[in-house]
């Protein structure tokens, strides 16, 4: 650390060199580190009053993660509510996931090979657009789509396609729609960058070589974009079981994501070591499924970017 | 020729598919702005009306949050943007093996769930606060500070990424130009490669602005008891499904999209072949510069501001009124007419969660399925043939079942 600050005075000077260092502990020790490390220490206590926080009985635990597992029944128990939510949501958020990849990559393909200048940009635009637009009334849209008197349901009905409205919140097609919408730009882009980098003539060689549209795909284009469909599927899978407005807006009465429990200990629970602990699971959790899909993909984090 | 159309059409045809589910559901929501249903929907139509866009006006709760969203926006904008260009200056200037793991830890924030972050800020500083015996009153506990730190965190990261596209094409040459020049190493800093950063700060400013003020993930935890834009707006949504949020749909669209037009005009006139174009044509060059196309469309959103606060749809709404109540009034008798011992359980056996005044919904009788869902309830629609009539009935007291909580 002394040799980077050294090097930054010898070529900024002094004054820049504390800016850039002060700048960056600042955002990495009291922003980033010492939050996680404080809320890894809150996962081990106890929920105890304000008074009692400090004294004799505020010792370190594995309590809150035992619920987790165990649930709040006597000892030797199975918390299958909990552990079947957060399977559901990483189900749900691979799901979304794939969805995602499997309608961006033609689009990102087009706007990368076939489409130029003005269009594209003009392209780009339109998808940037409904970004912009506040992830709630991204979801509040989709729960007007998808009502009983929605207008799929009221086109369905019209064209006869079913009798009665179907409830497409309780069956979650709603929160599905809306959650993989959320990030069809964070597929798009990292795709995009990559393809848009291949060099044509390659395409072109795969076929002159009389490679099958199929095969020019499969051979030659996915695996030169693979850290870009990499980061891309990170950056969904993340943000889709980290997602909270999506499930709390078009979740189903009955369904929770995994978040929302987070959400309830913190909240109406007012339990925050089990808060942190949950969180804690979520974390770890979707991190390692990261760096496992990444090793067996064989790509490595450094090449994520937006 | 022939052949080949339809296989070179798949692309656009995939396109268009794709631009439908993006704007799709935005166009959707736009329309039940302005319908005056008491429910955002497009059908049944009721009569255009702008009343929603009033109430929004008059809402309090949600111009608090508004006004604490753009406090929060402009805190992070100016914590973020120094770090974050703090850090693409430290990465561009270490070496490959530093390089990667300071890369590794500035991306991290942007993977960590919003969650995670915002409840991490909220127990940190709390902390801090018990540490320091500070009373509740003090920033410690304070939500526009902290929502201001858990959103730097991320934010930070991204425009970190903006600075980081930005200096990869400095031209390190020019700062040692300008030290074999005699400048000192801070004043080659200032006056060569902040200049060259400058638009990029630009950008960066907006995308974090834009970032703090849709955050909703990190900011319901770090907001404790303060509102923001984002978390009043959840809870309307969460609260009940009311036009009136459409309505600020309508108006955040709206800027966006007047936002990118202005963007892509710029860019357009600022490009070399409209330069040529433009060259000997005065007027053209006024009529398509960017200030000209601002200002129309200035002029046009002030008047349709005007159009809604003058517009009256009074009159439609107590006509719909009446046809609904006309329409209650002929179902209540045809029941009663019908099925005269058990009028309250015929309906109620079909839909149980129906409200007693659940035909008061059904006013799509009276526009234009009048002929189908006479017929229906002549047969005593309800009980015996639960498909047939029951279109019109059935649609908008499910909404008041199943949606309204």
């Amino acid at each position: 650390m002394r040799d980077l600050f050294y090097d930054l005075v010898r070529r900024n000077g002094m004054a820049v060199a504390i800016y850039l260092m002060l700048a960056v502990s600042v955002w990495v020790f009291l922003l980033i580190i010492l939050p996680q490390l404080t809320m890894l220490d809150y996962s081990f206590r106890f929920n105890l009053p304000p008074a009692k926080i400090g004294g004799p009985e505020d010792v370190y635990t594995i309590e809150q993660f035992k619920y987790f597992f165990q649930g709040g029944g006597s000892s030797g128990g199975f918390n299958a509510l909990d552990i079947g939510i957060l399977f559901k949501t990483l189900f749900s958020a691979v799901f979304v996931t794939v969805f995602d990849l499997i309608i961006c990559y033609p689009v990102a393909f087009i706007l990368a090979k076939s489409s130029s200048g003005a269009k594209a940009r003009l392209l780009v635009l339109a998808l940037i657009v409904p970004y912009w637009i506040n992830e709630i009334l991204r979801a509040f849209a989709f729960r007007i789509l998808f009502g009983s008197t929605g207008v799929i349901n009221e086109v369905g009905m019209g064209l006869g396609l079913f009798d009665s409205p179907i409830d497409f919140i309780r069956e979650d097609v709603a929160l599905y729609a809306g959650l993989a919408y959320a990030y069809i730009l964070l597929m798009i882009f990292p795709l995009y960058n990559a393809i848009e980098s291949l060099d044509s003539n390659q395409i072109e060689a795969a076929q002159d070589m009389g490679a099958s549209w199929w095969q020019v795909h499969a051979k030659v284009v996915i695996p030169y974009a693979k850290p870009g469909i990499a980061s891309g599927m990170t950056m969904v899978f993340m943000l889709t079981s980290g997602a909270l407005a999506a499930p709390q807006i078009l979740g189903g009465p009955s369904n929770l994501w995994f978040t929302q429990l987070v959400y309830q200990w913190f909240n109406s629970g007012g339990n925050w070591p089990r808060g942190s602990a949950y969180a804690m699971i979520l974390l770890l959790v979707c991190i390692t499924l990261v760096l496992l899909t990444m090793r067996i993909f064989k790509v490595s984090i450094g090449e994520i970017k937006r | 020729m022939k052949m080949k159309s339809p296989k070179a059409m798949i692309p656009g045809l995939y396109l268009t598919l794709f631009f439908a589910y993006l704007f799709g559901p935005l166009i959707i929501m736009v329309i039940t702005a302005f319908n005056s249903s008491n429910f955002p929907r497009v059908s049944p139509w009721e009569c255009f009306t702008t009343d929603w866009f009033g109430k929004l006006v008059a809402d309090d709760a949600l111009i608090e949050g508004i006004g604490n969203s753009l406090i929060i926006g402009i805190g992070v904008v100016v914590v973020a943007i120094p770090i974050g260009l703090a850090a693409a200056i430290m990465l561009s200037q270490v070496g490959p093996k530093l390089r990667a793991s300071l890369y590794t830890i500035f991306i991290a924030p942007i993977l960590v769930p919003g969650v995670v972050i915002g409840l991490s800020t909220l127990i940190f500083w709390d902390r801090i606060g018990t540490f320091f015996n500070a009373p509740y009153e003090s920033f410690f506990y304070d939500g526009t500070f902290l929502t201001i730190f858990g959103q730097v965190t991320f934010i930070a990261a991204y425009s970190m990424l903006v600075f980081l596209s930005r200096i990869q094409r400095f031209d390190h040459t020019l700062t040692e130009a300008a030290l074999d020049m005699g400048a000192t190493p801070t004043q080659a800093f200032v006056k060569v490669l902040l200049p060259f950063m400058a638009p990029a700060i630009g950008s960066a400013t907006v995308l974090a602005f834009l970032a703090s003020l849709e955050n909703y993930n990190t900011t319901v935890f770090t907001i404790v008891s303060s509102s923001t834009f984002t978390t009043v707006l959840s809870s309307k949504v969460r609260y009940g499904l009311d036009p009136s949020i459409s309505a600020v749909a309508v108006i955040i669209i709206s800027i966006t999209l007047i936002g990118a037009i202005i963007f892509e005009v710029r860019n357009r006139y600022n490009s070399k072949g409209w330069a040529l174009v433009i060259a000997e044509r005065p007027a053209l060059k006024v009529a398509t510069h960017p200030g000209t196309v601002a200002g129309i469309l200035g002029v046009l959103a002030i008047g349709a501001v005007l159009f809604i606060q003058n517009y009256d749809s009074n009159a439609c709404t107590a006509q719909i009124l009446e046809e609904k109540r006309a329409l209650q009034q002929q179902l209540m008798e045809q029941q009663s007419l019908d099925t005269p011992t058990p009028t309250q359980s015929a309906p109620s056996s079909t839909v149980p969660s129906m409200p007693s005044l659940g035909p008061l919904g059904g006013d799509e009788g009276g526009n234009e399925g009048g002929d189908e869902n006479g017929a229906g309830s002549d047969s005593s629609a309800p009980a015996s043939n639960p498909f047939g009539g029951a279109n019109g009935i059935f649609a908008p007291q499910n909404l008041r079942g199943s949606e309204g909580n």
